[in-house]
């Protein structure tokens, strides 16, 4: 990685970025925002490096010299890299952290921290950091790395650089994956789910993913023309494809996906469609539902995703999801 | 599966090849391991530094705080400890490497490290064959310039260790009073520690090149409890001291101990010791500890540990201490010598006993400047030691 990729991807955060290597006025925090897959965590080590390679030209970092390995190794002394452990950033976590502020470097003076999922700070913890990242004693570069900023503290926000990451089009995710030899419709659909190309490659990968596919098309050809099927395919097939709530979540995606296909096709939005080929079912499906049923449908699918959230459990939420489509499809009038 | 392993390791692409004597290997081993910490987040520090050169071998352990280095010379004193083949260097996993070379069978060790970094450890009829890992990895350690260095006695290093430490804070509140404050200047090393609550200050002649000036230079108090313990090792009368900007370096015999630096700046601490005094009071070190110790037997149970002082008519003076609960303590203690004012005075037993036995000398003098001002204990006629402690207001 060199910041020609970043700009690439980020241009803006490339460019406020190499702006303040440039000028040598770095602030003493930064503050990441972007969904998954945007590169927050690459452009942080990126930014690392380029503050501790010697051989850099105040800008791109060498790559090679010990510095540069050492920080994509992870064994770099005056690097401090802070992650949640589990489903928060502890306390004690955070005050190993501030025992690292309060000493000198190991091997220089500079010093460079990066903490990941920073919104999953406890309060606390976020508390105890604050006085930290607002004095810092010696050259220090804190970077603070968060998909929500609404889940922070404001007082952290308000301490730091705000470096907004757009968002990946689906375009662009969909165009890395079948450069990559994967078939079309699965990389469309994957690009349709995450924006992460990462977890979308490994999507495409899975044997589960085509199937769920072939699942949920079957499904949803039973909610809205053989409808009597539906509750059957339910227990016999969806069901046991969609075995836990991680799973069915994906699932309910991608009947979302379809509904919406539904929509595009009744509004002749054709390149918006993302199952390409199954049109011929599309089309089909079209003559039995009215653009209303699937609007009234994909609320349904919404809530049926909440309550799932809200552990309901698993099977009976997909009972009463099936029941209320069918109502609403009409199919039984 | 024993061929497949023997026919891997070829002479030829080997990094790194030595023999050496295993008693002096854990000998070495046992000293680096000390700083290696299991709960450390950079990786390579769960491992020992092995470096061969012509010179002979140097282990270092590591937790980034503390770093020790012990170094093997190819000869010592006739005997010959160790053979270079290839010089080189490898990181090996610290806790196996040390259990490994301890239980190993025969009086040498020989180890070989190929290009895939895999070391192969034979000693007798045993074989090892461990994964290392890249030395370059490894945090480089500050190098040192021998110029701005100066020498202390270990002994009396471990002595002004002990008498500063302990009044180091325990709170993290204000990191840098969790470190022992030195300065140098015109030949005398000053070092001063405080939690607020009390101050011991040590200051001793030492000998430097070239008028060697530092200030503000906070060691760990932690990294001084460590030394403390490595030096009873070392064996060595001297230790040679190296400050550089961002760590300290004590170096002894064939041991050298780095610690980091504390950041920040030290309060003064100068305007904090009183200038005058309106009390004076001269006794016994022994005496009045044993007083103080017995008065906070009952002290001790009520939760600022307090006892009280008071100064009667005929060169003695009373020690008390209370508990509602349990009972009260009443001593007399007798002084050489009281002047000034007289004086009723509260302060924590612990901090008292803390000071007094951290002075040698057999008798003490107590400077009062009032029963809210601090006060100061000092060998009678000593000038290089100096302990404050805070009264605490009492009703």
């Amino acid at each position: 990685m060199n910041w020609r990729d970043v700009q690439s991807k980020q241009h803006k955060v490339a460019k406020i970025l190499t702006n303040a290597l440039k000028n040598g006025r770095l602030v003493h925090a930064y503050l990441f925002i972007g969904d998954r897959g945007t590169g927050k965590k690459e452009v942080a080590y990126q930014f690392a490096r380029s503050y501790f390679c010697p051989h850099s030209d105040g800008i791109e970092p060498c790559g090679q010299c010990s510095e540069c390995k050492r920080i994509l190794s992870g064994n770099h002394p005056d690097l401090m890299v802070l992650k949640p452990d589990g489903r928060t950033i502890k306390k004690e976590q955070v005050a190993n952290l501030i025992k690292e502020f309060t000493y000198r470097g190991v091997e220089s003076d500079k010093k460079f921290f990066i903490i990941e999922q920073a919104d999953l700070l406890t309060p606390q913890a976020a508390n105890s950091l604050l006085k930290f990242i607002e004095e810092p004693q010696s050259q220090t570069v804190a970077v603070l790395l968060a998909e929500n900023r609404y889940q922070l503290l404001e007082t952290i926000i308000s301490r730091c650089q705000l470096i907004q990451f757009t968002p990946l089009s689906q375009s662009d995710v969909e165009s890395h994956l079948t450069n990559q030899g994967i078939s079309k419709n699965i990389a469309r659909l994957a690009s349709a789910l995450t924006q992460d190309v990462q977890e979308a490659k490994a999507l495409c990968e899975e044997e589960w993913f085509a199937n769920a596919i072939a699942s949920v098309i079957h499904f949803m050809e039973d909610i809205y023309i053989r409808s009597n099927h539906a509750i059957i395919t339910l227990y016999e097939e969806f069901s046991l494809q969609f075995n836990d709530t991680v799973k069915l979540q994906t699932g309910l995606d991608l009947i979302i996906i379809w509904m919406r296909d539904l929509l595009n096709l009744h509004l002749d939005k054709l390149d918006e469609i993302v199952y390409i080929d199954q049109m011929e079912k599309l089309k089909q499906q079209l003559l039995n539902v009215s653009i209303d049923s699937v609007v009234l449908g994909l609320s349904l699918v919404l809530e049926a995703k909440r309550r799932l959230d809200f552990n309901s459990h698993p099977l009976g939420v997909m009972e009463q999801l099936a029941l209320r489509l069918q109502e609403g499809a009409g199919s039984y009038v | 599966m024993e061929d497949f392993i023997h026919s891997e390791s070829v002479d030829s692409d080997l990094q790194l090849k030595v023999t050496i004597s295993r008693e002096k290997l854990v000998e070495n081993v046992n000293h680096v391991i000390k700083a290696v910490s299991s709960r450390t987040t950079i990786p390579i520090l769960t491992g020992i530094k092995f470096v061969a050169s012509k010179e002979g071998i140097e282990l270092t352990g590591s937790d980034s705080d503390v770093s020790i280095q012990s170094f093997i010379p190819l000869e010592e004193n006739g005997i010959e400890n160790a053979t270079v083949d290839i010089p080189g260097q490898i990181v090996l996993q610290a806790r196996f490497f040390s259990d490994i070379v301890k239980k190993l069978p025969g009086d040498q060790v020989d180890l070989e490290v190929d290009s895939r970094l895999m070391t192969r450890i034979t000693s007798g009829s045993s074989e090892f064959n461990l994964n290392g890992q890249d030395a370059e990895e490894y945090p480089h350690l500050p190098s040192i310039r021998e110029e701005n260095s100066f020498n202390i006695r270990t002994d009396v290093l471990k002595h002004v260790i002990k008498q500063t430490v302990f009044a180091v804070s325990t709170s993290e509140t204000r990191p840098v009073l969790t470190g022992v404050n030195w300065n140098i200047q015109n030949g005398k090393l000053s070092c001063v520690s405080t939690d607020s609550h009390r101050l011991a200050m040590r200051t001793i002649s030492i000998e430097t090149e070239d008028n060697l000036e530092k200030s503000n230079v906070i060691i760990p108090g932690k990294s001084l409890s460590d030394l403390a313990k490595i030096l009873d090792d070392s064996g060595s009368d001297w230790v040679q001291i190296i400050i550089t900007d961002n760590q300290i370096l004590f170096k002894s015999n064939h041991l050298q101990f780095y610690s980091r630096l504390l950041e920040g700046n030290y309060p003064n601490t100068q305007g904090l010791i009183p200038q005058e005094s309106k009390t004076e009071v001269i006794l016994s070190t022994k005496s009045f500890l044993q007083a103080i110790d017995r008065a906070s037997l009952l002290a001790r149970e009520e939760r600022n540990n307090v006892v009280k002082l008071k100064t009667l008519n005929d060169n003695t003076i009373e020690i008390l201490s209370q508990s509602t609960e349990i009972g009260r303590v009443f001593e007399n203690v007798s002084t050489k010598s009281i002047e000034g004012e007289e004086i009723r005075i509260s302060f924590s037993a612990k901090y008292m006993m803390d000071a007094l036995s951290k002075i040698d000398a057999t008798e003490i003098k107590i400077n009062f400047t009032g029963a809210m001002r601090p006060f100061l204990i000092r060998p009678v006629d000593e000038q290089d030691i100096l302990m404050l402690i805070l009264p605490v207001r009492t009703n």
